[in-house]
């Protein structure tokens, strides 16, 4: 019975150490932009803080091309 | 208990590293094993991070977890976001993580592989390191500002000015370099053009599926752009054995180089979704996953290092570029140990995205440790070569010959034995039609990452496809590199011809793109074509010029770094910048000056363009190479003003930074910081 319980937590542990990994990864990548910009959009709205609290939301394709014009304004890739 | 079991664990770590160290430095006779440079290089990284990382955050920078960062108090959700440190780490290493780190030991490779990696593992942990995390932590407490900004506001107007024409001359000649390690790699190779060609039409097609299909997907558009990329790399070997199509995709130097000039311009004027956003997603993608699947390579396969500790090139006899270990292997390994670029990535958008004081230490000290481990890899697969194969890959024509007979010859009366036959059936497996005279660094390192890979999946039955899959994805990535440089570039230039006619510095003006796209081409596109012409294979005159250029900056970014300590009245700790400043000026002050006046042809600039003379003068030159050799003569001319004038620069930074120090030491001045004022965080610890 405790081999079968250790073997469940190693599984919980494994499935919680993937699903972090895939969190990464959408993260790093930036799948997960317009989700962070728009829980970022709510936070600041509920709290009235933020550059501009009453600006209204971008779209998933107005925000993914005003993240592009910003990201290549710049230095982003070094050698 | 817990306490004695660190004490133990950390001396095993120490002494582990140090044995590491003690193999490569000292074994000589028996063939040494790549587990060695593994653990020499792995031990000190972790020792550097826990002990001089730990030192400069708490005693050097004295990192504050109570003060509010710029991600938190200007926190709009786009540009300041407070990002979580693990994922900031990820952002941050692919951003600086680069061509530079492989191509550079691949060619240091040639004094051996001590002097490389020493320099790699001790220049990395005491200055590369240091410089990411100090300038990051510096630009955190001022808003995120630029290493420009930071410059003008702590050192001087002047410095502002420096640094922003420093960045515009190193992308220029950065842009030109690896434009020519493209073409070297990619010259009178069907199967490796080819691949490389089909990227651009994937990359469009991923970008017009994140713009109109399925906005902003990046992972599915990548998934689908990685299938359709190996499916390019298998079609490649079909059309390099079809004679029809293996004629259209079989190109010259020039002609690749007029291929990537055109690909430069249109990258920068292109719009971004299109062609620049889905080829950077793809190349980060396959670059994070080649690191990986180098180093799990490497740890199976455990290659046996071929290269001597020092081989006779030490001299500054090397044919691969010319000029003593000092200066020059400090030079050419730059983004491994110590490059001026990153301090850009580390004022950029890392500092804006940070969520506390305490994050910089693993995001800015980490990933640059990260980086000088992909060097220690890139050595390791160099190294791994029988050093014959590498000096033949790598010498120009105009040293060891054409035929493999003639390169045979002159590299085995080196003392580093090859036969023709060898390089011959080499290429055959590798799918090339030859391998030789293939300067740039970039298809040795295929060679040998073909040969880890291929012993871990394959054999040597694959040893094509993993050798075209390691050109495509070294090229990939240069193309990257080249795209967001020139778009780069493009707004330096708009933001230079905005002093003189305003209308130049819309950024979203078509005119002002083309125009300024246009000027930036030309400039890295004409250093390309001098290298693509040169007889010496380019690489010889542009890597170190390069090289120089970087170290420069690195050299501006630890002056305004060692200003700003000395302003923090934190006297005792000034040494952590100012030795690696110390060092790097020594080292680019030298090269430097080697590169301009050093009486050698091979070396100095103005020497190569007297003997060019000379053989015009003389008759030696033949008449229908006479305009070729005219070119060349300006060209020498050119890059010793190029490098002239960076080094003038960064005299006049230096110059200005020692007397900032003298008034404030000597009480003149009162130290002004410009530091964002201390608001405290909002956020529990742990958040």
């Amino acid at each position: 019975m405790s081999r079968l319980r250790r073997f469940l937590a190693r599984c919980r542990a494994a499935l919680r150490a993937t699903r972090w990994v895939w969190w990464w990864f959408r993260q790093v990548s930036g799948d997960a932009a317009y989700e962070n910009y728009l829980q970022n959009a709510a936070t600041a709205k509920t709290l009235s803080r933020g550059a501009h609290p009453d600006e209204c939301i971008l779209s998933r394709e107005e925000f993914f091309l005003d993240a592009m014009r910003r990201r290549y304004s710049g230095v982003t890739r070094c050698c | 208990m817990k306490k004695l079991l660190k004490i133990l664990l950390w001396t095993g770590i120490s002494l582990a590293g140090a044995g590491g160290l003690a193999a490569i430095a000292f074994e000589r006779g028996e063939p040494l094993g790549a587990t060695w440079f593994i653990v020499a290089a792995g031990c000190t990284y972790l020792v550097a991070y826990r002990f001089y990382s730990a030192f400069i955050a708490a005693k050097v920078l004295a990192l504050d977890n109570t003060r509010a960062t710029p991600a938190e108090r200007l926190d709009d959700g786009r540009d300041f976001v407070p990002t979580n440190k693990w994922v900031l780490m990820g952002h941050h290493f692919a951003a600086i993580a680069g061509p530079g780190p492989l191509v550079g030991p691949t060619l240091a490779a040639q004094f051996g592989y001590l002097p490389g990696t020493l320099w790699i593992i001790v220049g990395a942990v005491l200055g590369g390191c240091v410089q990411d995390f100090v300038i990051l932590f510096l630009s955190i407490r001022r808003n995120g500002k630029s290493l420009g900004q930071m410059a003008r506001e702590e050192v001087s107007r002047r410095g502002g000015m420096i640094a922003l024409l420093a960045v515009l001359a190193i992308m220029v000649i950065l842009l030109a370099v690896v434009g020519l390690v493209i073409v070297n790699a990619l010259k009178a190779s069907p199967w490796g053009t080819f691949t490389l060609a089909m990227t651009i039409p994937i990359a469009m097609l991923m970008g017009l599926y994140m713009r109109y299909w399925r906005p902003g997907r990046v992972l599915e558009a990548s998934a689908l752009g990685f299938a359709l990329i190996v499916l390019a790399l298998v079609a490649g070997q079909w059309v390099a054995e079809s004679p029809s199509w293996a004629r259209i995709f079989t190109l010259s130097g020039p002609a690749l180089a007029v291929a990537i000039i055109i690909y430069g311009f249109a990258a920068s004027a292109l719009p971004v979704w299109l062609l620049l956003a889905p080829r950077d997603y793809l190349s980060a993608f396959i670059k994070v996953g080649v690191v990986f699947a180098l180093a799990g390579g490497i740890l199976l396969v455990r290659p046996t290092i071929h290269m001597p500790a020092l081989t006779r090139f030490i001299d500054g006899t090397g044919p691969v570029f010319a000029g003593t270990i000092f200066p020059f292997c400090f030079i050419t390994i730059a983004c491994g140990a110590v490059s001026g670029f990153h301090s850009l990535i580390s004022s950029g958008t890392t500092p804006k995205m940070i969520t506390r004081e305490g994050h910089a230490r693993l995001v800015g000290y980490g990933s640059m440790l990260m980086e000088s481990f992909v060097a220690v890899m890139a050595m390791v697969a160099a190294c791994a070569l029988a050093p014959g194969v590498y000096f033949a890959i790598n010498s120009p024509a105009g040293i060891v010959g054409t035929s493999p007979e003639a390169a045979a010859a002159t590299i085995s009366s080196w003392g580093y034995p090859v036969e023709a036959q060898t390089m011959n059936s080499l290429a055959q497996q590798v799918g090339e039609e030859t391998l030789l005279n293939r300067t740039g660094g970039a298809p040795s390192l295929a060679v040998g990452m073909a040969q880890i890979f291929s012993s871990t999946i394959g054999g040597a039955r694959l040893l094509g496809i993993w050798y075209h899959f390691a050109i495509m994805f070294e090229a990939l990535f240069i193309l990257t590199v080249l795209d967001a440089g020139t778009r780069v570039g493009r707004f330096m230039v708009q933001e230079l011809l905005g002093h003189v006619w305003s209308p130049m510095a819309r950024s979203g003006w078509y005119p002002s793109i083309l125009i300024s796209s246009g000027l930036i081409v030309a400039a890295w596109g004409y250093f390309l074509f001098q290298g693509v012409l040169d007889p010496l294979g380019g690489i010889n005159s542009l890597w170190p010029l390069f090289g120089i250029a970087n170290q420069l900056l690195a050299t501006v970014a630890l002056v305004v770094a060692t200003t700003i300590l000395i302003k923090m009245k934190r006297l005792q700790w000034v040494w952590v910048t100012l030795v690696p400043t110390i060092w790097l000026v020594t080292v680019t002050m030298t090269a430097s000056f080697q590169k301009i006046f050093h009486s050698n042809p091979r070396i100095g600039f103005l020497a190569q363009a007297r003997v060019l003379r000379e053989q015009i003068t003389s008759g030696a030159a033949v008449a229908d190479r006479i305009g070729i050799t005219e070119r060349l003569i300006f060209n020498n001319y050119l890059d010793a003003a190029v490098t002239a004038l960076l080094v003038g620069m960064v005299f006049v930074l230096i110059a200005e930074a020692l007397f900032e120090w003298y008034r404030i030491l000597s009480a003149r001045k009162m130290p002004s910081l410009r530091e964002a004022p201390y608001v405290a965080t909002r956020w529990a610890e742990g958040d």
